[in-house]
């Protein structure tokens, strides 16, 4: 039953000393899909990731990987993942090209057609050393080495960070075409349009807490739409329920609207006279930015919408 | 020249040394730290010539025995230079300091300009000051004149310090002068090879690699009395020529400054020749393709240098100390104090002889097991520099990562024991002591459960509790501190039996007690294991 998922995590929790990292982390991916993972730095990503690579123990919870415990069965599970971390170390006196063999081989060997191909659309050189590599060609480096393995899952914590947009399109390209291959991605970043490039689902990770899981059309139904509208009357917009941030100068009207009641904002607007209106549909980076405002009130109902909506 | 233009733009005139001194300041008040080492251990050198000569010379026949015996080793002149006078503090002082003393002063200047030239431009530390208001050459200047404040501090400290001890001031003073020298000499070269070489490491091992050449031809033109004029093309042994216990000359350190000033102009010229990041020699191309594995190949290959320099010094420590096997008579003869520490209890002569290589063969397990620790420590290096994660995130079980590196920490120490018991034993069979070269050979052989129980400790320590990684060297102080110290301290035996090396029996005596050498056999796959186990269930940083 399990079998049907790539990742099945459920109630994890992970300490370092007193401080809780992990806080009942929910996250299911199920094979061959992509599954983003967002989230602002220190929320937890990566020490999710960590656990699901069994070099983290997980404090509480059920954690399951394709099927396997990551803890227990590493040799089996490993084999069929490929890792890349978002910030590559590579051993100093070591080139591109040796480190790149030495982790395939770890993982039981590498396709060397594609890894001949990925190398080239990279513009990776692989006879540098470790120590010579800027930012981005270590992530290069980290990133050749996975998308050339065989692999059913990819695990990939922040892995453009450093590229250049050239190479984050090819990045893309390549991501693609694994998923075609039928490889199942999680893919944690904070690149909004990758996510939303690439991803099927999406999980949203603050303090420790999912906050938010769905397709991303779901979670922009949580969102609420921008309207910008200009009316003759402008009079009692105040008591209309379904705007929100409103904001008012002159006949120019600005607000925000949930999704499921547009209909009732036009309706209402309609009754003052529209000379002109536009409707934006929330953005990913628009939810992001709702979900980690600072102001308590906004913590309270991020935290409160998503779960009613999961049940 | 506007009458508009801010004043406090005006003030200075730009020059290529701008910012030198605020840089200066901001420099050795970060790096302090890192300097202290090298400006301490000269007078701590030093310091222990006054209390080993109270120790090995406390009357006029045990200071002749030392001057024949120290006199008679060619094996200690190819480290220490020539001996000189050493039955007087100041002469042994010399002799002890001079070479050595030189020699750590020379690798911190080095490793101090690498770091604040080079390094910081791997690091891309350097282009944060690069784009400040900052001229050309303040950076090298920088690098400079920190290593001249330290080479100075070293030997200033040194110089008065030990006189303050009882070593004549003249002779005291001149030794540490020529300490400072000797590190100015070569952190002027380290400025040079910074600009030629394609990276730091590439600077630093070709600044090391000129003091290791000229050090070791230093040693040999003093043991074998070259023509006079062949002293003269080796700059350490100008500092040799100053002879500060034996008339004192202070003019062959001019020569010294002379070539330290005529390097470092070198070094600014090569600096305006060349492309910041960029050597006038680039890093040449690595291969394409890697060759390495499996995690037992990654750990072989990350510990291939020291294996190889452990392998070299090896065969030098068995030169040493098979001279030293070679006098045993003349070392222990008249000098109980020597007798005390190296072959104590012994009654016949053969026993003594027994007893002496089987301290020596302890002494060559305390040393080959640093290199174990360190490979043991190199485990944790690798964890902290998230070099482990991406292995583990491989196919690999923690057991065979961790047994990858204890391997190479175990095993590596069996070659290094074979290549000095083998080397010993060579001296040894020719000695005319009643020992063969088997007996020499099997005698350091033995010493490897001690050795295994010392690298043990620290297994245990990485595996187990990996924040206190310092303790790792337990094993290695405790045990070097027990049998060198112990003995003329007259501590209880039971303290002395907690260094390992205190239950090496003399294998070549009829019947030798093994007993206690199987425990500390037991007591070492003990330590092993509960390293593996803590390795296993413990977190990867």
């Amino acid at each position: 039953m399990s079998d049907r998922l790539a990742i099945d995590v459920e109630g994890l929790d992970k300490y370092f000393g007193k401080f809780q990292a992990l806080n009942g982390v929910n996250l299911q991916v199920p094979r061959g899909q992509v599954h983003g993972f967002l989230g602002p730095n220190g929320a937890g990503k990566s020490t999710t990731i960590r656990v699901l690579l069994g070099l983290l123990h997980a404090d509480a919870g059920r954690v399951r990987l394709l099927g396997g415990a990551p803890w227990r069965d590493v040799v089996e599970l490993h084999r069929r993942l490929a890792y890349v971390p978002g910030d590559v170390s590579l051993w100093p006196s070591m080139t591109g090209g040796e480190a790149i063999d030495l982790l395939g081989s770890l993982r039981g060997g590498l396709d060397e057609t594609r890894r001949a191909d990925l190398v080239e659309r990279f513009e990776l050189d692989t006879t540098k050393r470790g120590r010579q590599y800027s930012k981005g060609n270590r992530q290069k480096v980290a990133i050749v080495a996975a998308l050339a393995s065989n692999v059913d899952l990819l695990i990939l914590d922040e892995p453009t960070s450093g590229l250049d947009p050239l190479m984050e399109q090819v990045f893309q390209d390549a991501v693609a075409e694994a998923v075609a291959r039928g490889t199942g991605v999680l893919l944690s970043s904070h690149i909004m349009s990758e996510v939303e490039a690439l991803a099927d689902r999406v999980s949203i990770i603050r303090d420790g807490t999912i906050v938010e899981t769905g397709t991303l059309a779901e979670i922009r139904g949580h969102a609420r739409n921008t309207v910008h509208v200009t009316l003759e009357n402008v009079d009692g917009l105040e008591s209309v329920p379904v705007l929100h941030d409103l904001e008012v100068s002159g006949s120019q009207v600005h607000a925000t609207v949930d999704g499921d009641h547009i209909g009732e904002a036009v309706a209402a607007l309609t009754q003052r006279g529209i000379s002109a209106l536009t409707i934006e549909p929330p953005s990913l980076e628009s939810l992001f930015l709702r979900l980690y405002d600072d102001e308590p009130e906004e913590q309270q109902e991020a935290a409160n919408g998503p779960k009613a909506g999961n049940r | 020249m506007t009458a508009s233009a801010p004043a406090t733009h005006r003030a200075r005139p730009a020059s290529s040394v701008t910012g030198t001194g605020s840089l200066l300041r901001v420099s050795l008040r970060a790096e302090i730290r890192s300097l202290a080492p090298w400006m301490v251990v000269p007078t701590i050198l030093t310091l222990t010539s006054v209390l080993g000569f109270e120790l090995l010379g406390r009357t006029e026949q045990e200071r002749q025995a030392l001057n024949q015996t120290i006199a008679g080793n060619p094996a200690l002149g190819l480290i220490f230079g020539p001996a000189g006078d050493v039955s007087t503090l100041d002469g042994f002082n010399a002799w002890r300091g001079l070479a050595i003393g030189g020699f750590v002063v020379a690798l911190g200047a080095i490793l101090v300009v690498v770091k604040a030239t080079r390094a910081q431009e791997d690091s891309g530390q350097a282009e944060f000051l690069a784009a400040g208001v900052m001229g050309r050459n303040a950076r090298l200047l920088t690098a400079l004149a920190m290593c001249g404040i330290m080479s100075l501090v070293a030997g200033v400290l040194s110089g008065v310090i030990t006189a303050l001890f009882g070593v004549g001031w003249g002779s005291s003073l001149l030794l540490g002068a020529g300490f400072t020298a000797t590190g100015w000499l070569f952190g002027a070269l380290a400025g040079a090879t910074s600009q030629l070489a394609g990276d730091a490491r590439s600077a630093s091992s070709a600044a090391i690699g000129a003091l290791g050449v000229l050090f070791i031809l230093r040693g040999f033109f003093y043991a074998v009395d070259v023509p006079g004029w062949l002293i003269w093309i080796n700059p350490l042994c100008w500092v040799q020529e100053t002879h500060p216990a034996d008339g004192g000359r202070w003019w062959p350190l001019a020569l010294v400054l002379g070539l330290a000033v005529v390097l470092a102009a070198g070094a600014f010229a090569l600096q305006s020749a060349r492309d910041f990041g960029q050597g006038i020699f680039a890093t040449p191309p690595g291969p394409d393709r890697g060759r390495v594995h499996s995690p037992l190949g990654l750990m072989v290959r990350l510990n291939r240098a020291p294996l190889i320099y452990w392998g070299l010094a090896f065969v030098g420590l068995g030169v040493v100390f098979g001279y030293f096997i070679q006098s045993v008579r003349e070392i222990l003869e008249g000098n109980p104090a020597m007798t005390e520490i190296f072959a104590r209890g012994a009654a016949s002569p053969e026993a003594m002889s027994a007893t002496f290589v089987a301290t020596i063969a302890s002494l060559v397990g305390i040393i080959v097991s640093i290199p174990g620790v360190q490979t043991v420590n190199r485990i944790r290096t690798e964890e902290l520099e998230d070099h482990a994660e991406p292995v583990l995130a491989g196919a690999v079980t923690r057991s065979r990562y961790f047994g990858a590196g204890m391997l190479v920490a175990l095993g590596a120490p069996v070659l290094y024991v074979l290549i000095a018991g083998s080397v010993m034993g060579l001296f040894g069979m020719s000695a005319g002591i009643g020992l063969s070269f088997a007996d020499v050979l099997l005698q350091t052989l033995a010493v490897l459960p001690a050795v295994w129980a010392v690298i043990g400790v620290a297994a245990f320590i990485v595996g187990v509790v990996p924040v206190a990684r310092v303790a790792s060297w337990l094993g290695v102080v405790g045990s070097l501190a027990l049998t060198l110290l112990g003995p003329s301290l007259k501590l209880p035996n039971w303290l002395l039996g907690f260094s390992p090396f205190y239950h090496v029996p003399p294998v070549a005596l009829d019947d030798p007690d093994l007993w206690g050498l199987l425990w500390v056999g037991v007591i070492a796959v003990g330590l092993v294991v509960g390293g593996f186990a803590g390795f296993r269930r413990r977190d990867i940083p």
